[in-house]
């Protein structure tokens, strides 16, 4: 009964989160973030290994989402960001915003 | 949540260039802020009760003093930017302070794109932007 509520609360935290626009699947994600993006930000996007690397978790999944687009067609210009994001398809670049939007975090829409 | 927003903007400094969605200003309280800018954040190394104010060589409550351009959009849950795209514009408070600095920079040298915030980020200097940090950057209690 227990693991019935949490199922059922997970999933919708998970679809609160994520809001409409959720297209990704966090899951599929999570295994990419650990290959690709974990060194610098953290698995869960939380731990960011320098001072100047942003916080993932808890971010907006369309926000999340248009930087890895920007950086791969160059709008956002990054070397460094460049060289992952040129290598992420579309649908993998879903699945890590759905994941990494999902993480909680201390970050807050705060005036 | 109004109640906030309209305090927030009582802060307000004059330039507010480049601003999507200003909330009213709350007339009474306006004309009382001072224009807080570089010299004064210098010189108000006391008036920061905020224990993370020192961690990037900003004022947190300078910082405060220069929010007028940023609550139009980041201070409002939800809120997406209608232009040149439309999605949710981050979530900024308790982001690293040396990220948000760095965004900052990056928007003024062209680096990246976004028109509202390139011309907000010209608007800036580097002690603006060290306050600016120093307020919106974690972690917060």
């Amino acid at each position: 009964m227990k693991t019935l509520f949490l199922a059922v609360a997970g999933f919708a935290l998970a679809l609160g989160s994520l809001g409409a626009a959720a297209k990704g699947n966090a899951e599929s994600g999570k295994a990419k973030a650990a290959q690709v993006c974990a060194a610098c930000h953290g698995p869960d996007g939380n731990k960011p290994t320098g001072p100047d690397f942003p916080i993932l978790a808890g971010q907006h999944v369309d926000y999340l989402k248009k930087a890895l687009v920007d950086y791969k067609t160059g709008k956002r210009n990054n070397p460094i960001m460049k060289g992952f994001a040129a290598t992420l398809s579309s649908k993998e670049m879903d699945d890590l915003a759905a994941w990494f939007a999902s993480q909680p975090s201390n970050l807050v829409t705060h005036r | 949540m109004i109640a906030a927003l309209l305090a927030g903007a009582s802060l307000a400094f004059p330039a507010q260039q480049g601003a999507l969605a200003q909330p009213a200003k709350a007339p009474a309280a306006a004309k009382s802020s001072p224009v807080a800018s570089a010299p004064a954040a210098a010189a108000a190394p006391a008036a920061a009760p905020a224990a993370d104010s020192a961690q990037a060589g900003g004022n947190a409550e300078a910082g405060k003093a220069k929010l007028a351009m940023c609550i139009g959009c980041h201070g409002i849950a939800g809120y997406r930017t209608a232009y040149p795209d439309v999605y949710h514009v981050p979530k900024i408070y308790g982001q690293q302070q040396a990220y948000i600095v760095k965004a900052l920079q990056a928007y003024k040298t062209g680096e990246r794109s976004h028109p509202s915030m390139r011309g907000i980020a010209r608007g800036l200097t580097d002690a603006d932007m060290a306050d600016l940090a120093a307020y919106y950057g974690g972690p917060h209690k």
